[in-house]
């Protein structure tokens, strides 16, 4: 677009022939109202819905506050809380955990599936990949109460495991002690792995086919092809999908809290559900608050570990 | 711009708008007016007046605004039901509003910071008035009663008007029951864990436990109920100054528990159960027992007809009376009403024996006990049960009544024990520990 100062036509007679600067800026400025015309409507509603709230969250976690009447100022006590309360901070360590099923297992198995599906599936790939993308569909509530009734002591996990022999192993994965978080965990796995080969295979068939020619021709077998061309080739899916599994993971609240609630006995309980109870059973905003802003500070440092990891690596 | 530096940029927004967006901002509700000692009436005006009732429990609130209607037409209830999860969470910023709803159905755990703001309408005048200790249970209206301060209960004002009563006890298969050769529900905890080691030699599965959710503490309850202090337990839950939970029936009661996960009678996977997979499994016909109150009395009629039976366990004392958990669907005024009268009235009406009829008939224990004929079936074996309990004023509070966040401790507790990772000692300490954190 040329420049508005230079083509705006000059009437004649006009007053202000001479004054190009200032008609050069006050068109500008113009341009600039224009634009803020065009952005207001979200800049509303991200500044109203987002913004606002994320202060006031950061506002309330100074706050000894039950809702209703009138709250007193404690500082950073509530920060500390997260650091000398157990189930806080046990909560933020399961969190982690979680990471491992939500993000490092779907990541591995997505490279393994984009391997196994890339360049020979021909047939039936919408198929693959409408299967393997489903878990994304679904409602996590839905996919919570069915896999607390694939888990359950009588449930399909457990007759398989009774058919094959394994009777011995069986137990009601949710409610074991030492293996909820776990079992836990799964139900993230197979929600997203299909998310993360789907983000693979997007970006793998971005990849020019003469570079697998070309790693051919220099003797590169399948693995070789895969580690050399597709890995590289897909960095940067590999990013967003650990960015957006990771968040999944730490900020995860709706699979807890209809498939075990925080139990057995505490173990599985994450900080998006201790936030939720805080502020809205046992009237503590700003310790619900402090939790949230602490867990918000987490997905940050995460998403920058990631981003520095797949950067280096470049 | 780079996508990974709009990700990077919108990844704490996802996590800070997580669950407190929307939360309103500092804290209003500074006391506007202290309640002045008002002039109340029981007489109501006849003038058209319109209220406005805030409600969770679908029965039996429309059928007592149904009732009250007839009996006043000039009245009218817009009747407003929100499910339980969102009125917890919202009745209090609604009751604090300029918009507040005249009528709010009571809930204690929610309702708490909502006493000492001011909020709730101090119903002493009326209780006065209408002569209310006469017209409800004691036991009924303790649990709605509290102090200035919302801290202690059962003392102080009262703050809500009981519609319909609710029961804990234990609901058993008949049919269960006689193949395993016993005839008639057990008469003391000794004669429970005969039944349950008779159904158990006979190859069923004695107990059918919602650990998950409240299933569990709800036995520890029964049991406690049945060998504890009634005092004591009351004086806890309640908040008096200087109780404890820590007691030796108490301890007992979750020794019990874990001895009963030790013997089978209650599967490991409880802590998996939901309460709704509890009430389908018992009504499944696939355990004897289960423990829960009158609300799930129709489900239970409805699937299982005359083999479903009911039982509260009696003291181990067998002279004294039996001693149930309970609640009650009740309703508050807003002290932003501009009808208290009116609002009273419809209070009133539940003491009547109309509104007794209809708490039966919706599948509740009605207040005034000596209403109206009991039903029939599973819900008729409730209130029969429940009879000598309401005659002798040994309604008790659940126990997360005592404080906020004390579900939690319940909950987690006793899924330790099934799971065998806590001892009762721990179990009752941490409740201990909630409990001092919030009353001093």
């Amino acid at each position: 677009m040329a420049n508005p100062a230079t083509t705006e036509v000059v009437r004649p007679g006009s007053p202000r022939v001479r004054t190009t600067s200032r008609r050069s800026s006050s068109a500008t400025r113009r341009r600039r109202t224009k634009a803020l015309v065009y952005l207001a409507p979200a800049l509303l509603i991200y500044t109203g819905f987002v913004i606002y709230p994320a202060l006031n969250t950061i506002q309330l976690s100074f706050l000894d506050w039950d809702g209703v009447q009138a709250p007193t100022v404690v500082g950073l006590d509530n920060y500390a809380q997260i650091f000398q309360n157990p189930e806080l901070y046990r909560s933020v360590l399961n969190a982690l955990v979680l990471i491992v099923f939500f993000t490092v297992i779907p990541v591995a198995v997505g490279l393994v599936m984009t391997a196994l599906l890339m360049g020979k599936v021909r047939r039936g790939m919408t198929f693959f990949r409408t299967v393997f993308f489903l878990p994304q569909v679904l409602p996590l509530v839905a996919v919570g109460i069915t896999w607390r009734w694939l888990y359950a002591e009588t449930g399909i996990l457990n007759q398989f495991l009774s058919a094959i022999g394994l009777g011995s192993i069986t137990r009601a994965w949710l409610g074991d002690y030492d293996l909820a978080l776990y079992a836990l965990g799964f139900i993230g796995t197979w929600v997203m792995s299909g998310l993360c080969m789907m983000l693979f295979l997007a970006g793998a068939q971005k990849i020019d086919p003469a570079l697998y020619e070309a790693a051919k021709l220099d003797g590169a077998g399948p693995l070789r092809q895969h580690l050399s061309v597709t890995l590289p080739g897909v960095r940067p899916e590999i990013t967003i999908a650990s960015v957006i599994t990771t968040i999944a993971a730490l900020a995860s609240f709706d699979l807890v809290f209809v498939t075990t609630d925080g139990g057995p006995a505490n173990q599985t309980n994450v900080p998006a559900l201790l936030v939720y109870r805080l502020a809205f059973t046992r009237g503590e905003v700003g310790t619900a608050s402090a939790l949230a802003i602490a867990l918000t500070v987490l997905v940050v440092v995460f998403v920058t570990l990631i981003r520095r990891i797949t950067r280096e690596a470049s | 711009m780079n996508p990974r530096n709009r990700i990077a940029a919108l990844a704490p927004v996802a996590a800070t708008a997580l669950l407190l967006a929307g939360c309103a901002t500092s804290g209003s509700g500074e006391n506007d007016s202290e309640p002045e000692p008002q002039e109340v009436s029981t007489e109501i005006t006849d003038e058209d007046v319109n209220l406005v009732l805030a409600y969770v429990d679908d029965p039996p609130t429309p059928a007592l605004v149904e009732g009250f209607e007839e009996e006043y037409p000039n009245v009218t209830i817009d009747a407003q039901q929100t499910d339980f999860g969102n009125y917890i969470t919202s009745i209090t910023r609604s009751m604090s509003s300029d918009d507040a709803p005249d009528l709010a159905q009571y809930n204690p755990g929610a309702m708490r910071s909502l006493i000492p703001a001011g909020e709730v309408l101090d119903l002493s005048a009326y209780y006065d008035g209408y002569g209310w200790d006469e017209a409800f249970p004691q036991a009924s209206l303790d649990q709605l009663m509290s102090d200035d301060e919302a801290m202690q209960f059962a003392t102080g004002s009262l703050y809500a008007a009981p519609g319909a009563l609710s029961v804990l006890g234990v609901f058993y298969n008949k049919d269960i029951l006689a193949d395993a050769g016993i005839d008639a529900p057990p008469q003391s905890l000794a004669e429970f864990e005969e039944a349950l080691a008779a159904v158990q030699d006979n190859g069923d599965q004695p107990m059918s436990v919602g650990g998950l959710e409240v299933g569990g503490f709800q036995l520890w309850n029964l049991l406690l109920n049945s060998t504890g202090d009634p005092q004591e337990y009351l004086d806890w839950v309640y908040g008096a100054p200087d109780s404890t939970i820590e007691t030796d029936a108490a301890q007992q009661a979750a020794q019990t528990i874990s001895d009963w996960v030790d013997e089978g009678y209650i599967s490991p996977s409880a802590n998996a159960t939901a309460d709704s997979d509890a009430l389908a499994e018992f009504t499944a016909g696939e355990a004897a027992f289960l423990v829960t109150g009158n609300w799930s009395a129709a489900a239970i009629d409805d699937e299982l007809g005359d083999a479903g039976g009911f039982f509260i366990l009696p003291r181990d004392d067998a002279d004294e009376p039996p001693v149930a958990s309970g609640s009650s669907v009740a309703y508050s005024i807003s002290s932003r009403t501009e009808h208290p009268d009116v609002a009273a009235a419809f209070l009133n009406y539940m003491s009547s024996a109309e509104a007794g009829q209809i708490a039966i008939d919706t599948g509740f224990m009605p207040v005034d006990t000596d209403a109206g004929a009991a039903a029939e079936g599973t819900l008729g074996e409730v209130a029969e049960a429940f009879a000598p309990v309401a005659e002798n004023d040994n309604i008790v509070p659940f126990p997360d009544f005592a404080a906020p966040g004390m579900i939690d401790q319940l909950k987690a507790g006793i899924q330790g024990i099934i799971s065998d990772q806590m001892e009762p000692d721990q179990f009752l300490a941490s409740m201990q520990e909630t409990w001092t954190s919030y009353h001093g």
